[in-house]
């Protein structure tokens, strides 16, 4: 099994919400098409404690389990089918 | 429209809530939310400051508890802990579930196993009359939350029908905090809930069950997890995984609410907000009509002992006029009080306050019969009702004294009377207390009592906010232990002003980050509550709806005990009444009762003349010390420079002792008038006879009260309003506005109404209300009266019951004074308490009392005290039941000497420490019987030849077992050295001049460091010499190097200047001071070695 390869996300987009829509990921853009589920974490501020100035919540995360695909990956295409002789056609469009 | 937030816990679900009740209901408000629910967990301590805010703030209150649930309750199985359990809401609905939920929480709290609400089938059974009408919410952590977790809705829906007959209605409350995976408080939990609800058609309502009121408060959200469960800090040990818990905007909620019915397969999520806010709007709840905001509650007429309330006002007067004729014998007088007695009787009448009275009246009676003393204190002593029936012993009349500063027709609240009972016997007047107004099976579902104590909420504070917090960040025991004593006891949020300006902390390292991090995260715990404690003094009385207003509980002294506060009280019109124990009424007891059994005099003290002429004289003399009030240094000073010669004098000088006064210099003014130095400025002929009893220095609020009336013609009731509208500044604007036309209008000239008015702004904000400076006055005259009489019975009672604010040994010194003798601890004659013997010479000498050996136990002076009389040591060694320590101290301190006469020198302490072993080893003590048993005769005391103990040895000893030199005072072994050094004696620091260069040395007898405005911290610091008191000041610029010895040392020496404070006060400025011991001992090594170089 593979590791998953962790990378910092570049411009991301999000909505007002603050719901990511867009990200870069390895210099190509993404599109979110679904968020699967989201979920946030607290992230254990007691032990970051090295320059003595409390920070509340420091580490806390928000995160996004989402279906995204490449921008330009994603085509709009017209498919025609013959009734008469069941074949298909594709263009895009 | 707006979402209404169903669950709330504040802080008062204690160590788990972040925020107080106000800030919350403040949020929702910033919100425009229309209401709010409060459902603390375990009680309902917050919910009358929840609702006065919700008042305040224009929202409607709802409330309901967050509480434990043990479904398997089963006696014979050990039960989970609380802490493990699951627990539900219970929301009370608006028509009348209040006094359901409030009967439900007594009940729970009542039939509590170890003062924790649990829950059970069984209890919801016998009180399902109060939870029938109660609402009930399943959220993630209840028991149908747990069968969902692992999708059994079978076992969820079996679980659901267990509590479905016992509550009024039922809904599923769906809870995401975005928690990852799917267990309760994640998203695809409340789904399931959500489904679950749909599928059984069971209502289901979304809240946040919020726990803080901001995402920023998390850490303090864990630091009282584990402060709760006393654990560190550790995710395991945190109930939260992240920061949603906080009371979320309206918008927030609704996209929450569509996330949830969205995964849950719902369209939209109007249905789930509908549901919501029906369940919100069926239990709004009226502060008014439901909890009772402002409503007042007494004893119904037939407690008090009338049947109807006009038999009240009958019952009333009645007993007033008896009073007259008891209280009063000369015809003009009488004619005086019954005029005033009316107008009383007629403002009491008006506000339906006579079973107030009466109810009061009767607890004094009670308190009466038993032979305990009682006084009252507080401006209840303005009242002659008060007066009349007893409850008061100060003479209103003669002393000026005002009902309106007491009770008015213009003030709704209730006015507070406080009586002051002898400590020691304080709890006796409770069981009376609740004998007569509460004697009912607390456990019934129909429990019925009009009475309670009242609770007292423990907040954090810098202390015990630095040791939670280092606790939980694993901060060093010492380092926790070392910050947390250093701190004053101040505001958790002033740690860090006060860590910064304190000398002695200097060395400590609190810029480590762990530190740093503890005080800045301690500051943030300030004034959160920690756990409800028993109000030290308050008992609420009623009628016999109190238990549907006030939730109860067993407070640890197993008294029922109100979870609301004193404030909270007041607020739902419950008479509060302060029982409070003062040392002083059990001194007094005790030296009346030795005055009668030594020498057979009836001293009523109570009716002793106001005028006795040598007790001035002593208190003048500023030897004050035990007497009540004056025996402060500071007191001392001003008793110096005032010179009291009268009662009224005496309640001018209380009430001049207070920060205000003395920082405004209002002294001063009147000292210079009193001795004449300057005459009396009194600004206008009409107020003359307002003023002149205090040199035209407004002292009094009843001085304020007059002058308004007088120069405007308004009532005194009204012109009490306006005294306490002087204390706020748009208050005084406004009276301001008021006054002078006003007093233009009543012909005043426009200067004098300005001097006036400079006046009354000036000394309105601090004046003292001179019914409760007289109340006060009376102990301390008695008290004066009593050790200028009876110095040794005083003493005695002072000794025994501990009374002031000094050590017990300064007040041996004092008895060495006064000339009163000191008999040492005796085994046959020593008793549980000081007593009075007298000589063969007819002199009176104390006797030391077994108690004071430190270390003995109240079942050991018992069995010492039934034993008695002892033949000698082996006898006592056999019958009293004593243990070897405590018998040690005994023969240390001289117990012994008597019965082994020991005085003619043929055996010594020495000898009696070595028959004392010798005795444990012999099997005398296993023998019963009173008789000996010959062949097993105790062992022989033998004069070993050991050297016998020397005066200091004998003083030591006295000093580390009974905390007190008797035989001679400790200084005494010093003497040569302070000659040496030239330091002076305390008594003749008054021969020197002011601004003269002083040693002075003591035992230390008091230390204070008062609050000073401008934060720099003042010590005041008394030294007993033995042959008196030296007070002296160090300001912050000499406790520098100086801090610590000051705190560490017991006898010290102090340098400094005197400064003369009047005619018979002088202090020091100290400018160093040093360890006496370590000081001697140098100075005695320097003598051998200069003896040796000889």
């Amino acid at each position: 099994m593979s590791v998953p390869e962790v990378a910092p996300a570049h411009d991301v987009i999000s909505d007002g919400a603050a719901t990511p829509i867009e990200f870069t990921f390895r210099g190509k853009r993404f599109r979110i098409h679904a968020v699967l589920s989201r979920w946030c974490e607290a992230g254990g501020w007691w032990n970051r404690v090295s320059d003595g100035i409390y920070r509340p919540d420091d580490g806390a995360r928000a995160l996004w389990t989402v279906e995204a695909a490449p921008i330009g990956a994603l085509n709009t295409f017209q498919l025609e089918r013959d009734e008469i002789t069941g074949s298909w056609i594709v263009k895009q469009v | 429209m707006s979402f209404i937030h169903l669950r709330t816990s504040s802080a008062f679900s204690l160590k788990y809530g972040t925020t107080q009740p106000r800030d919350l209901v403040e949020r929702a408000a910033q919100f425009e939310s229309p209401a709010l629910a409060l459902t603390d967990r375990d009680g309902l301590s917050g919910a009358i400051r929840f609702a006065s805010a919700c008042l305040e703030f224009g929202i409607a209150p709802i409330i309901g508890i967050n509480l434990a649930i043990d479904l398997l309750a089963d006696p014979n199985l050990k039960s989970t802990p609380a802490k493990d359990l699951p627990r539900l809401t219970i929301l009370a609905h608006g028509d009348g579930g209040w006094r359901a939920l409030v009967r439900l929480l007594s009940g729970l709290n009542m039939n509590a196993t170890d003062r924790t609400p649990i829950l059970t089938l069984d209890f919801l059974q016998r009180f399902s009359q109060y939870s029938t009408q109660l609402h009930l919410l399943h959220g993630p952590e209840s028991p149908v939350s747990q069968a969902l977790m692992l999708h059994r809705s079978d076992i969820a829906l079996e679980i659901f029908n267990k509590t479905r007959s016992l509550f009024g209605d039922h809904a599923i409350d769906c809870v995401s905090h975005l928690v990852a995976g799917s267990g309760p408080f994640s998203t695809g939990h409340a789904a399931r809930s959500l489904i679950f609800a749909r599928d059984h058609d069971i209502d289901a309502v979304i809240t946040n069950a919020v726990r803080m009121r901001d995402a920023a408060d998390g850490p303090v959200a864990d630091i009282l997890d584990c402060a709760r469960q006393l654990v560190p800090l550790h995710q395991r040990h945190l109930e939260r995984r992240n920061a949603e818990g906080y009371l979320k905007s309206s918008d927030q909620m609704v996209s929450l609410a569509a996330e949830i019915a969205r995964a849950a397969g719902e369209r939209t999520p109007r249905d789930l907000l509908n549901t919501t806010r029906q369940w919100a709007e069926r239990a709004l709840l009226s502060p008014q009509r439901d909890l009772g905001l402002g409503g007042i509650h007494l004893p119904e007429a037939h407690i008090v002992g009338a049947d109807s309330a006009s038999a009240m006002r009958t019952l009333l007067r009645t007993r007033c006029e008896s009073g007259i004729n008891w209280r009063y014998n000369d015809s003009a007088t009488i004619n005086k009080a019954r005029a005033r007695l009316d107008d009383e009787l007629a403002t009491v009448a008006t506000l339906g306050y006579e079973p107030y009275f009466l109810t009061v009246a009767d607890i004094t009676d009670m308190a009466r019969d038993r032979n305990i003393r009682v006084a009252a204190r507080g401006s209840g002593a303005g009242s002659l009702i008060c007066h009349l029936l007893g409850i008061s012993g100060v003479d209103p009349m003669q002393h000026g004294l005002l009902m309106e500063r007491f009770c008015s027709p213009l003030r709704r609240a209730l006015p507070d009377i406080d009586i002051d009972v002898e400590s020691a016997r304080r709890l006796e007047i409770y069981d009376l207390v609740f004998k007569r107004y509460g004697d009912t099976d607390w456990k019934s579902p129909q429990a019925l009592s009009r009475c309670a104590t009242v609770s007292m909420v423990d907040t954090y504070r810098a202390r015990n906010a630095i040791r939670d917090v280092g606790a939980a960040l694993g901060l060093p025991a010492m380092e926790i232990d070392l910050i947390a004593k250093s701190m004053p006891h101040i505001r958790a949020r002033n740690i860090e002003a006060t860590l910064k300006s304190l000398p002695e902390l200097r060395s400590l390292n609190l810029s480590a980050p762990l530190t740093a991090m503890a005080i800045s995260l301690a500051q943030r715990l300030d004034g959160l509550p920690r756990h409800l404690a028993m109000h030290p003094c308050a008992v609420v009385l009623s009628d016999a709806g109190l238990l549907d207003r006030a939730p109860v509980q067993f407070n640890a002294s197993g008294y029922p005990m109100v979870e609301f506060d004193k404030d909270g009280v007041e607020e739902i019109g419950l008479l509060k009444l302060d029982i409070l124990g003062v040392r002083m009424q059990s001194t007094i007891a005790h030296a009346v009762h030795e005055i009668k059994r030594v020498s057979d005099i009836d001293l009523d003290i109570d009716a002793v003349p106001l005028d006795d002429e040598a007790t001035y004289e002593l208190i003048q003399s500023t030897r004050t010390l035990g007497i009540f009030q004056v025996e402060s240094p500071g007191q001392r000073e001003l008793v110096g420079k005032l010179a009291p010669k009268t009662f009224s004098d005496l309640i001018i000088d209380i009430s001049l002792f207070r920060p205000g006064p003395v920082k405004s210099d209002m002294i001063r003014p009147f000292l210079n008038a009193r001795h004449g130095w300057t005459s009396a400025q009194i600004i206008h002929p009409d107020l003359y006879e307002i003023l002149a009893q205090t040199e035209g220095v407004v002292v009094f609020h009843e001085q304020v009260i007059s002058i308004i009336s007088v120069m405007t013609g308004i009532s005194l009731a009204a012109a009490d309003e306006k005294r306490r509208a002087l204390g706020s500044k748009e208050g005084q604007q406004e009276v301001c506005d008021w006054f002078f036309p006003a007093a233009t209008e009543r012909g005043y000239e426009l200067t004098t109404i300005t001097e006036i008015w400079d006046v009354l702004r000036a000394f309105a904000s601090f004046g003292f209300c001179k019914a409760h400076a007289a109340a006060f006055a009376l102990p301390t005259y008695q008290s004066a009266y009593l050790k200028t009489h009876y110095p040794a019975a005083f003493i005695a009672g002072v000794l025994t019951h501990d009374p002031g604010m000094y050590p017990k040994r300064l007040m041996i010194d004092e008895a060495r004074q006064l000339g009163v003798g000191l008999a040492p601890l005796d085994i046959n004659l020593s008793g549980s308490q000081y007593t009075v013997e007298k000589s063969e010479t007819g002199s009176d000498s104390v006797r030391i009392a077994l108690t004071s050996v430190s270390g003995i136990s109240d079942s050991e002076v018992n069995s010492i005290i039934a034993g008695r009389p002892y033949l000698d040591l082996a006898d006592f060694y056999r019958r009293s039941g004593a243990s070897h320590p405590i018998i040690e101290t005994l023969i240390m301190t001289g117990a012994f000497d008597r019965v082994h006469a020991l005085s003619d020198g043929t055996i010594n302490h020495r000898d009696l420490l070595l028959h004392l072993s010798d005795l444990t080893r012999s099997p005398v003590a296993t023998i019963s019987g009173s008789q000996m048993v010959f062949g097993f005769a105790p062992p022989d005391i033998a004069a070993s030849g050991l050297p016998a103990m020397g005066a200091a040895e004998k003083v030591r000893n006295e000093v580390e077992r009974l905390g007190m030199d008797i035989s001679h005072h400790m200084l005494e072994f010093y003497a040569p050295f302070l000659n040496a050094i030239g330091a002076v004696k305390s008594s003749d620091l008054l021969s020197l001049r002011s601004q003269s260069q002083v040693l002075v040395a003591g035992i230390k007898v008091a230390m204070q460091t008062p609050p000073v405005r401008s934060g720099r911290r003042v010590i005041f610091l008394t030294l007993d010499d033995g042959y008196g008191c030296t007070d002296s000041t160090f300001f912050s610029d000499a406790q520098e190097g100086f801090a610590s010895t000051l705190y560490s040392s017991s006898i010290l020496l102090v340098r400094g200047t005197t400064r003369r404070t009047g005619d018979r006060g002088i202090s020091i400025n100290a400018n160093g001071a040093w360890d006496l011991r370590a000081a001697y001992e140098k100075w005695s090594r320097q003598l051998i070695q200069q003896a040796v170089q000889k």
